[in-house]
């Protein structure tokens, strides 16, 4: 559907991108994810035809669309800041693509009326200038705009970035199950590591410019590949040598007492599993103890690491700290490159 | 930044005409004039030749001008930088009673000022003043020209230049971050401690930008000396007018100019240094609002308050007395005895019921709206290619349309006389001077620079998003322009032609040099009815002028600002008119506010680079 074929981007001296190469099927929703700066945002704004790539080629649906104008790409696209025109009314603006197009008035307002509906504006919101809009309203006028023309690929750039963490929540369910309904191909770009695991099919992730890894949201946070993936996605402990060691001692492991290794927090239990063939047992002291809520994190001094253990207390007594406490380790979950 | 090649600019056949036609008006109005100006000066026949220099030199009224015109500066620099830092102080930084009055009070000079208020001075303590008359009824021993010369200059000059400070250092000091204030507070620091060591140095660089500022106003003066300087105190302006009257001493006129024109060049660019340097007003992260604070001395408190409202009475006096006198017939001010018998509406009468004496403001008019819509209209798309278009051309081509901002108006009136005086093939050999087209010219000259910064900076504003937005969508270049972009723009282009308008309506420093006879503009007409006591009738007329002139002035002002400024919600989102520094309005462009009265001998200069950037805004 899309590829990305050996693109370099360059901004004067600077490379943004040297060589991404890249492709994303036909209907599935991929999302480019990263850090601030690292390429993410012109990866998706070369694709949609604002930035000319210095090499390489860009193909949709097959056919190369490197020097394609933008608008002759079929791609719809909602900015970080919505870019609605504020001197026009949320319909006008709906209505702005099929303007240009020189849709026939009934036609276009049945088009408007129809992506209205489906996004959930109100007729009534139509008539209203943009500002009078929330934030959240806003992203949907700007998803209606940008679909009313049908588009082959819909290109999102951090939509969701402006809007508060529940208003979040909600919004990427319901851009989740419009995708779906769709069955339009969408590239998502963001930093946030939870937006992009809960919604995406795939996931790309960004580093200075060069990609990661490409996998399902499990692969990328299971089965990291690169020691960037694993401390970018989710929090990680970094374990000392003395740790490693100890846990790497055990008939049969594989693991590297030399290298680094991580291991996630949620892997480091505080009591002893029902099965519990496998683990290492280590000791440790209770450090600190952070309340969140539904759960708590625990940071153990275990053998020079400083490990946090992310515990579901369940009404149970917690531990206190500066008592002694007993880590659970799988070998297995451990991380290391 | 992006720098982008010429061939983009190549694609389009509408930025193509649209950049010859520029190349073509810059170097024919813009580059050639003064470049003529300086070669007829020393290269008169072709050869170099210092006789000008040498003329100069041995012509005392020249010299004398020359002098007078840095005493002038010098002097200005002092007086205008006392009252305008008291004048900010006590309506923006100290908590008095009823400072919102007195800064209406103050402000009385952005609807009236260059011609209008010389003028407005001359016939109220002039010779022939009111207050003159009123005063030797009583006391005949009193001079009838104690109000002429050095003195009636600075005086009236301070109380008209002090417009940068309202706008400008009153837009800066609501700016220092509150909290500074607080925390010397905290540890013990008095009023008058916070204001020496706290305020007044967060405000210095713009201090600094206002005295160099005020110092050109003073340097490049007009009217001022021309009505009450007398025959003893003449300045170079009225000078190089006097001196490019006779074909013989246009040489010395030019010179005059030239000198005008490097010092303002010398001091802009020493002002340009400064700016750069230095921390200005905040480094806070969140800077919290500035509280007007009390002044606990109680003793200070009444000498400051007493002080402030004399002030108030100085500057709305004349505002006052202008309208009242504009019912009263030219006899009884004279006299300086008036009675309810003598208001009348015979002089709007007069000015409504002749076309004779309406002609001067309906030429007026015509001028200043045809210069400020085309000015405007021109530039509108110049402005969007570039901002679009950043190559080595277009550079050129905006550095070469800010030659207004470096040149006295003086200069640039001259050099157009002296180059269009004969036929010239950059125009198809026509002639202008001496055409009603050249004063038409010279206003859109002007105005380029204050008009192009505003709409670059307005078309800047607009986030890059909304015409990728419309690019995406399948707008093509003009339909985005004319539907998302133009319409987001229109407020500022709107509050641009408006502020030019009311700039170009009085206008005396180009007219005289450029005016057609048959088509004498208002300014011309207005300085005409101070010159001795035959023309003593119109002086009634000129109070009526002067009264419209501020009506028309004031309701500008209110459209761009007072609106902009409004709580009021718009119903359409758009960027929002220049900064309306003066009412501390916060709003999405920004540009730098000129008054309207920003046309003098300076026009509006390059330190009007950003937000609430300072410009010449005093005409005197």
């Amino acid at each position: 559907m899309i590829s990305y074929d050996n693109i370099e981007v360059t901004f004067g001296d600077h490379v943004a991108i040297p060589d991404l190469n890249l492709t994303i099927e036909e209907g599935e929703f991929f999302t480019l994810l990263g850090p601030s700066g690292c390429g993410k945002t012109t990866a998706l704004r070369t694709l949609a035809g604002f930035i000319e790539p210095s090499r390489g080629e860009i193909y949709i649906d097959g056919k190369p669309a490197t020097n394609l104008p933008s608008e002759k790409r079929r791609v719809g696209m909602v900015f970080q800041n919505y870019a609605l025109f504020p001197s026009m009314s949320v319909g006008e603006n709906i209505a702005f693509g099929l303007a240009v197009k020189k849709t026939k008035k009934d036609e276009t307002k049945r088009l408007v009326a129809e992506i209205a509906d489906q996004v959930e504006l109100t007729a009534d919101q139509l008539e209203k200038n943009v500002s009078e809009l929330s934030g959240g309203q806003q992203q949907r006028v700007a998803i209606a705009r940008a679909l009313v023309l049908k588009p082959r690929i819909l290109l999102l750039d951090e939509p969701l970035s402006n809007l508060d963490a529940k208003l979040r929540v909600q919004l990427r369910e319901q851009l989740k199950n419009l995708q779906s309904d769709l069955g339009i191909t969408t590239v998502y770009v963001t930093h946030d590591q939870e937006e992009a695991l809960t919604m995406s099919d795939r996931i790309a992730v960004f580093n200075k410019g060069v990609v990661e890894q490409v996998g399902t949201p499990a692969d990328i946070y299971d089965r990291s590949a690169t020691p960037f993936v694993c401390t970018f996605i989710g929090a990680i402990n970094t374990l000392s040598d003395d740790t490693l060691r100890r846990l790497s001692s055990g008939g049969g492991s594989t693991l590297d007492p030399d290298g680094p290794a991580y291991v996630r927090l949620e892997k480091v239990l505080l009591r002893r599993p029902a099965a519990s063939e496998g683990y290492i047992h280590l000791d440790g002291i209770v450090e600190k103890r952070s309340y969140h809520g539904a759960y708590s994190t625990y940071v153990i001094d275990s053998h020079g690491s400083k490990l946090r253990a992310m515990v579901t207390e369940n009404g149970g007594s917690p531990l206190v700290e500066g008592s002694a406490a007993e880590l659970y380790i799988d070998p297995a979950s451990i991380l290391q490159y | 930044m992006r720098r982008a090649s010429l061939r983009p600019m190549l694609r389009s056949p509408l930025i193509i005409v649209t950049s010859i036609v520029l190349i073509w008006f810059t170097v024919t109005f813009l580059v050639f004039p003064n470049a003529n100006l300086l070669v007829s000066t020393f290269f008169p026949d072709g050869q170099f030749s210092g006789s000008a220099v040498q003329r100069l030199f041995s012509s005392d009224r020249a010299m004398n001008s020359l002098w007078h015109s840095f005493l002038l500066a010098g002097t200005l620099a002092v007086t205008v930088n006392v009252v305008g830092i008291f004048i900010v102080l006590v309506t923006k930084y100290f908590d008095l009673r009823g400072s919102r009055v007195l800064w209406l009070g103050y402000a009385t000079t952005l609807i009236y000022g260059g011609i209008v208020l010389a003028a407005g001075y001359n016939f109220i303590y002039g010779r022939y003043g009111f207050v003159t008359n009123a005063v030797r009824n009583v006391f005949p021993e009193v001079d009838p020209n104690w109000f002429s010369g050095y003195f009636a200059v600075v005086v009236v000059m301070t109380l008209a230049t002090t417009t940068n400070h309202m706008l400008f250092l009153g837009s800066a000091i609501a700016k220092i971050d509150y909290q500074t204030i607080e925390a010397a507070k905290n540890m013990g620091a008095s009023t008058w401690t916070i204001l020496w060591r706290i305020v007044l140095p967060a405000l210095r660089p713009m201090i600094f930008a206002v005295t160099v500022l005020t110092f050109l106003i003073g340097l490049g003066a007009l009217t001022a000396p021309l009505v009450l300087g007398g025959t003893d105190f003449q300045t170079i302006a009225p000078m190089i007018l006097t001196f490019s009257r006779t074909t013989s001493s246009r040489d010395i006129a030019a010179l005059l100019a030239i000198i005008l024109g490097l010092a303002t060049i010398i001091l802009l660019a020493i002002m340009n240094r400064v700016e750069k340097s230095g921390v200005y007003f905040s480094v806070a992260k969140v800077a919290t609002p500035l509280t007007k604070q009390k002044i606990r001395n109680p003793i200070a408190k009444v000498i400051v308050t007493i002080a402030a409202w004399v002030l108030f009475v100085v500057y709305v006096l004349p505002v006052l007395l202008i309208v009242l006198f504009s019912f009263l017939d030219s006899t009884a001010i004279l006299t300086g005895t008036i009675t309810w018998a003598d208001f009348t509406l015979s002089n709007y009468a007069t000015v409504f019921g002749s076309a004779s004496v309406m002609r001067p403001f309906i030429v007026s008019l015509v001028y200043s709206a045809l210069a400020s819509v085309i000015v405007v209209g021109g530039l509108l798309f110049v402005a969007r290619i570039f901002q679009k278009y950043p190559n080595p051309l277009t550079s050129l081509l905006e550095y070469l349309l800010h030659i207004p901002w470096i040149l006295p108006t003086i200069l640039i009136a001259l050099a157009l006389v002296m180059t269009f005086d004969q036929p010239n093939p950059l125009i198809g050999g026509q002639v202008l001077t001496g055409t009603t087209l050249l004063l038409l010219v010279a206003y859109i000259i002007v105005k380029i620079p204050f008009t192009l910064r505003l709409l670059k900076a307005g078309f800047a504003s607009i986030p890059d998003s909304l015409e990728d937005a419309a690019r995406i969508l399948g707008a093509k270049s003009l339909f985005t322009f004319r539907k998302v972009l133009f319409p987001l723009v229109l407020p500022t282009a709107a509050a641009i032609t408006a502020l030019n308008f009311n700039s170009l309506l009085d206008d005396y420093d180009a007219a005289v040099f450029l005016y057609q006879p048959l088509y004498e503009p208002l300014g011309i007409a207005i300085k005409a009815s101070t010159e001795g006591e035959n023309n003593l009738d119109s002086m009634s007329i000129t109070f009526v002028y002067t009264v419209l002139l501020m009506i028309i002035m004031g309701l500008a002002m209110y459209l761009v600002y007072g609106r902009s400024a409004s709580p009021r919600k718009r119903r359409r989102g758009g960027v929002t008119p220049p900064t309306a520094a003066a009412s501390g309005a916060s709003t999405g462009v920004s540009a730098p506010l000129v008054s309207p009265l920003a046309s003098t001998s300076v026009d509006a200069g390059p330190g009007a680079r950003g937000s609430e950037e300072p410009t010449p805004a005093g005409r005197t």
